[in-house]
C-alpha cells in the first residue's frame, strides 16, 4: 500500500473542521489581542466571571463551545462575530469528491446527490419495498 | 542512502491523504507505518476513548489535525504539536483533545506517524519514553537518522509557519 486515505465521510469532516477553524479564529483572535493590549486567558475570565480552566478547555476543544459561549468570548475580546452560510458552488474543472458518510451518523443516504445537473443525479436506489407495493 | 520513495516502495511506510477544499493544494506530507494506519482505521471504524473530552469524535479531530498540517493551516505550538525531548533527531508529538500521535519529520512540513493512543491512555501510564525509545530504534532500522530527520527542536525547524 502506497497511499491510505484517512475518511472520515462529509458529515463528520463538515462538523470536524468547523468547529476547529472556530476554535482556530478564537486561539488567533486572542493572541493578536495578546500581543496588541497584553489580553491574557485570566482577563477574559474575569471578565466573563468564570474559572480560567474553562476559557482553557474552551479554546483546547476539551470543553463545549457553545454558541452563547462563543457570542460571550468575542463580547470579552471587544471582537464582531460573522457567521454566514453560502451556496455550494462549482466551478469548471474542479473535482468532485464522493458526499457519503460513512462513519458514526447511520445509514448512508446518498452520493453526490446534486439536482442542478443531470449527469449528477443521485446515483442512490433505495433497498426497501416502496410503501404500499403489494396492495 | 534511504529516500522517502524508497521507504515507501519497500512498504516501510505509506503517504496518508485526506480530503482538501475545492481549490487546495496539500502544502505538507503525512506518511504513516502499518502499524500506524491500522490504529487510524480503528478511528474510523469509531474507536472511542473512555471518556471522551473532545466534543467531535476522535476520527473527526485527527482529521481536522491532518487537513491543518496538510493544507498548510498555521498550527498552534504546545497545543497540536511539541516534542517529546529536546534532544538532536528530536521526537514529536501531534495533538488533539482526545489523541496523540507520535512520530518524527523526516524534513520540514513532511511528518511520519509510527503510534497513535488515546491522550488520557499516554499520560496515566506514561508512554512518552517507551514510544521515543521505540520510534528511535525504528529510525535506525531504516536508516534515516543521518538524511531524513530533521535534527532541530524549533516549531520552524518542522514547520513552516
Amino acid at each position: 500500500m502506497t497511499s491510505f486515505q484517512f475518511d472520515v465521510g462529509s458529515r463528520a469532516r463538515k462538523a470536524g473542521r468547523f468547529i476547529g477553524r472556530v476554535r482556530s479564529e478564537l486561539l488567533k483572535a486572542l493572541s493578536e489581542r495578546k500581543a496588541k493590549e497584553g489580553l491574557t486567558q485570566q482577563a477574559l475570565a474575569t471578565k466573563l466571571g468564570v474559572h480560567r480552566s474553562l476559557i482553557n478547555r474552551q479554546l483546547s476543544g476539551e470543553s463545549n463551545l457553545t454558541l452563547r459561549s462563543l457570542a460571550d468570548l468575542a463580547w470579552a475580546m471587544d471582537m464582531e462575530l460573522n457567521f454566514e452560510l453560502r451556496e455550494r458552488t462549482a466551478t469548471f474543472g474542479q473535482n468532485e469528491s464522493a458526499t457519503t458518510s460513512t462513519i458514526s451518523h447511520g445509514q448512508i443516504r446518498f452520493i453526490n446527490g446534486r439536482n442542478d445537473a443531470g449527469s449528477d443525479k443521485a446515483v442512490h436506489t433505495p433497498s426497501y419495498p416502496e410503501p404500499n407495493a403489494e396492495r | 542512502m534511504s529516500t522517502i520513495d524508497g521507504l515507501i516502495k519497500n512498504g516501510a511506510f505509506s503517504r496518508i491523504e485526506i480530503e482538501l477544499a475545492v481549490g487546495e493544494q496539500p502544502v505538507r506530507l503525512i506518511f504513516g507505518t502499518t502499524g500506524f494506519i491500522e490504529w487510524l482505521n480503528t478511528l474510523l471504524q469509531g474507536a472511542e476513548p473512555e471518556h471522551r473530552l473532545g466534543d467531535t469524535t476522535p476520527a473527526e479531530q485527527v482529521d481536522q489535525l491532518f487537513y491543518a498540517f496538510v493544507s498548510g493551516k498555521p498550527l498552534n505550538y504546545l497545543r497540536q504539536f511539541r516534542f517529546i525531548r529536546a534532544e538532536k533527531n528530536a521526537i514529536w508529538e501531534l495533538k488533539t483533545p482526545d489523541v496523540r500521535i507520535f512520530g518524527w519529520f523526516l524534513q520540514r512540513d513532511c511528518f511520519v506517524g509510527v503510534f497513535g493512543n488515546w491522550a488520557d491512555h499516554v499520560k496515566d501510564h506514561d508512554l512518552y519514553r517507551g514510544y521515543r525509545i521505540a520510534i528511535r530504534r525504528l529510525r535506525r532500522e531504516l536508516d534515516v537518522e543521518d538524511n531524513l530527520c530533521v535534527k532541530g527542536t524549533s516549531p520552524s525547524d518542522v514547520i513552516s509557519i
